[in-house]
């Protein structure tokens, strides 16, 4: 991996330049992405240690992770070779930490034997729902379908209706959500009537009013494995009570998002009812949209975005996405505020009028209702929606379509009149997607999928490659002389490399590799992403101190992060994995990931540029 | 599909009335003959185009099937505003939706444009068991409201065309001779209009 390999913005002949490169200054980018362990000495944080701040839920860190700070890095020539003559300033310390099989294993804490897994039978024929929550539930998917998607396996439907604050199957979930109001009234409940727990409401409200009186808030309170996240909006609670061991800042963001996805159907100006009249009875204006949460909470389990705090694309040849751009971009200058063409939960194209920004979290919110409101794939239609992040007090109007069964145009504007423009629009969009074959491009990039840790490239890509027609072109090929020793012959990527998650922070996109065997069980993938999530707040925490790299080994995974001004890489190894090599890896994913940035990302025309 | 000599309108009809009573199935059952037995409450309103082509004139119906939810009844305006029919439906097993039926006519009396051609329709007929709005008490009140009465059932398919015929029927011999086309009016923007109401 040497410096020639960079080239990824400089023109050449290639079919497909990228005219808009990343505005940033050349030479850091090779710099910037030479991880080494020369360093780990150098700013030495220790992950987990300095749990001295008044939020005591840092404590859960320091209490299961015994801490090997600054261990002398082997195998260190091996990885300087890689990277000679690079600058090392912006090279962070690695952290060692190694963790007492710390990461949560969903399924096999709650025996079936409890009366659980009969409950869960009985409630999720009534109810039809279901979840990956529950270890049964997971364990015949993987005999079913033992390489299914963690998307696919969810059944979507509110949970368990028939249960209130008595049942002891209530009780036992593992992951509760609540949403109420500041005189106690129930709102919204994951699992269960919310009109049933209204006992259970007023206790909530009472914890949070008897702090707030003191002139203080609960933040979070501890209980046995239990952590019990408030989060106060206004006149409307938000609340979290988990035993899922997910750190307090990540339960604390999916409030957030909770908060902003009530915003979005609502707008804050349903605050005004309660100023009205502070028992205002909120649950009617939410009618119909159980679904739309549960949803989201779903997406706490397997959807990147909801941490990261970014995007993702569908991958597709540079000049095919920007087909798909012009079009928008045209449309966009005819008094469209947001054109967004997306396939599921992957973003095809944005475009936003003059500085108007979309913000990704407002994207994730925006994509989660549409997809889970089945009445948008029925027809076109014209909704009031709100960007919590854009403004949440007004309205905007989506006009949605589905062009196929996953792909779905939404134009938003600032007009209630706007409909027969947004349509007409929308014909003239859908007519150039499919006169230029974008539409097709799109469905076949859903079949290919995305990066494989198999296909990692040894050697940085000839300049004329090209992601397309897949990015497989560059495989590992066994009598490769620079070959990667692989604990397990034939299972994931070159050095044990099992699957990495690269966020451009400039961009606000990240793109995350295709699960691929030994990671191929909606069990195992929600492992991993709570692992990542885990990670992030470690990464993101302010009380510990800004991290530059961390590297973690317990029985399941060697985890290896590593965060520079310009990206944060987040990757997962075989656990015997072993530490130069898997660094080194490190480095050549962030350049594989660099050569195909103009096929996996938006690049020039996103309005998060501006 | 029209035919020479023949009147082409081109009119907007709204779909009104309480979630749940089987506005989207009627719609849908008109539009591509088929019922689901799980339909998917509204968001915000969708929009369906039906040609209907008569003896006397081809209709093209713009078909708005509003959402019953609650926080989107103060839109409503944006909807039937430049409508030319309307069809306000309950649910004959609901005496709520009925009572809503009624408000949404008073609406539509006091709001909407003074030519609006209005029907009532009592939908989910086909569930004669559970009937709680008797017929005669629909037919009465819109007798007295100058409304046009239809029982009828998305599932079963009863009335369904006959609804839509009906409107088409009117909106031709209401219609000017010349070719028209009703379409929504801009209407002043207001964006701090609130969606809904806090009672
Ligand atoms: N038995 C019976 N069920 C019906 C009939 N029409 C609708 N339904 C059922 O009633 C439920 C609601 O129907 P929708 O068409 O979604 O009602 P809607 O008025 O569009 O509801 P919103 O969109 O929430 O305003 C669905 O489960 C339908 O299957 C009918 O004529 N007979
Ligand atoms: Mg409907």
């Amino acid at each position: 991996m040497s410096s020639e390999s960079r080239a990824s913005s400089s023109g050449d002949e290639a079919s497909e330049p990228n005219p808009n490169p990343i505005p940033k200054p050349p030479e850091d980018q090779l710099a910037a992405l030479a991880l080494s362990e020369t360093d780990s000495h150098a700013n030495g944080v220790v992950h987990g240690s300095a749990g001295e701040n008044n939020h005591n839920h840092q404590e859960i860190e320091s209490d299961e992770e015994e801490v090997e700070a600054n261990s002398a890095a082997p195998g260190l020539a091996e990885v300087e070779e890689s990277r000679e003559g690079l600058p090392r300033g912006s090279v962070g310390g690695v952290v060692w930490a190694r963790t007492n099989s710390e990461l949560e294993v969903d399924g096999p804490s709650s025996p079936s034997s409890s009366g659980y897994a009969g409950e869960r039978g009985s409630s999720s024929a009534s109810s039809g729902g279901s979840g990956i929550d529950e270890i049964s539930e997971v364990r015949n998917e993987e005999v079913v379908d033992g390489f299914s998607d963690l998307q696919a396996s969810w059944v979507p439907g509110k949970r368990h209706v028939d249960e209130d604050d008595a049942s002891l199957s209530w009780r036992k979930r593992k992951k509760h959500f609540f949403i109420l109001s500041n005189s106690g009234k129930p709102i919204y409940s994951r699992h269960g009537d919310e009109h049933k727990l209204a006992g259970f409401s007023a206790t909530l409200q009472a914890i949070i009013s008897f702090v707030e009186n003191g002139g203080d808030h609960v933040k979070l309170v501890r209980a046995g494995k239990h952590q019990v996240v408030f989060l106060v909006k206004g006149p409307i609670y938000l609340v979290c009570i988990s035993c899922t061991e997910e750190p307090y800042e990540s339960l604390r963001m999916q409030l957030e998002l909770i908060y902003g996805q009530m915003l979005l159907i609502l707008t804050k100006s349903v605050n005004r009812c309660f100023e009205k009249n502070p028992k205002f009875d909120m649950t009617p204006l939410l009618g119909g949209t159980d679904i739309v949460f549960s949803s989201l909470i779903h997406s706490f389990s397997w959807n990147p975005a909801t941490f990261l705090h970014a995007y993702t694309c569908l991958p597709l040849a540079y000049a095919t996405r920007q087909a798909a751009g012009a079009i928008l971009q045209d449309v966009a200058d005819s008094g469209v505020l947001f054109a967004i063409l997306m396939c599921k939960h992957k973003v095809i194209s944005l475009v936003g009028a003059q500085k108007a920004s979309l913000h990704p979290d407002d994207m994730l919110l925006l994509s989660n209702f549409v997809m889970a409101s089945e009445s948008f794939r029925t027809s076109e239609s014209f909704s009031p929606i709100c960007l919590p992040r854009y403004n949440p007090m007004a309205f905007l109007y989506a006009y949605v379509h589905y062009l196929d069964a996953d792909t779905y145009l939404m134009l938003l504007t600032t007009s209630s009149d706007a409909f027969y423009h947004l349509k007409d629009c929308r014909i003239r969009i859908e007519m150039v997607l499919l006169k230029s074959s974008v539409l097709s491009e799109i469905q076949r990039s859903m079949i290919d999928g995305g990066m494989r840790v198999e296909e990692l490239p040894l050697d940085p890509l000839p300049r004329s490659a090209s992601f397309s027609p897949h990015l497989g072109q560059h495989t590992l090929s066994t009598d490769s002389p620079d070959r990667f020793r692989e604990p397990y012959i034939g299972v994931g990527g070159p050095a044990g490399l099992w699957h990495f998650i690269y966020r451009s922070i400039f961009l606000d996109q990240y793109v995350s590799s295709e699960f691929s065997p030994p990671i191929s069980s909606p069990r195992q993938q929600k492992r991993l992403y709570r692992a990542y999530q885990k990670l992030y707040a470690s990464m993101h925490d302010r009380g510990i101190g800004p991290h530059k790299t961390q590297f973690r080994r317990d029985e399941n995974y060697v985890l290896l992060c590593w965060v520079t001004q310009d990206f944060e890489l987040y990757a997962a190894f075989d656990p015997l994995a072993d530490k130069a090599l898997a660094i080194k890896t490190c480095n050549r994913v962030c350049q594989w990931v660099k050569d195909v940035e103009n096929e996996i990302f938006l690049l020039g025309a996103s309005p998060f540029s501006w | 599909m029209a035919r020479t000599g023949n009147k082409n309108i081109q009119a907007k009809l709204v779909l009104l009335g309480d979630m749940g009573t089987g506005k989207t199935s009627l719609v849908l059952r008109f539009v591509t003959g088929k019922f689901l037995e799980y339909q998917e409450s509204t968001i915000g309103a969708a929009f369906f185009t039906q040609v209907l082509s008569l003896n006397e004139a081809t209709i093209k119906f713009d078909i708005w099937d509003t959402a019953g939810q609650e926080r989107y009844h103060s839109l409503a305006p944006m909807y039937y505003r430049g409508a030319a029919a309307a069809v306000v439906v309950y649910d004959i097993t609901s005496m709520e939706s009925f009572v809503r039926a009624k408000k949404w006519v008073q609406e539509l009396q006091r709001q909407a444009n003074p030519t609006l051609i209005m029907f009532l329709a009592g939908n989910k007929a086909d569930l004669e068991e559970k009937r709680k709005v008797g017929f005669e008490e629909g037919e009465q009140y819109a007798k007295e409201n100058g409304l046009v009465f239809l029982e009828t059932s998305a599932k079963t398919a009863q009335n369904v065309n006959e609804l839509f015929y009906e409107i088409a029927k009117k909106l031709a011999k209401a219609s000017p001779s010349r070719p028209t086309g009703i379409k929504l009016h801009s209407r002043s923007q207001q964006n701090s209009r609130r969606m809904f109401c806090c009672s």
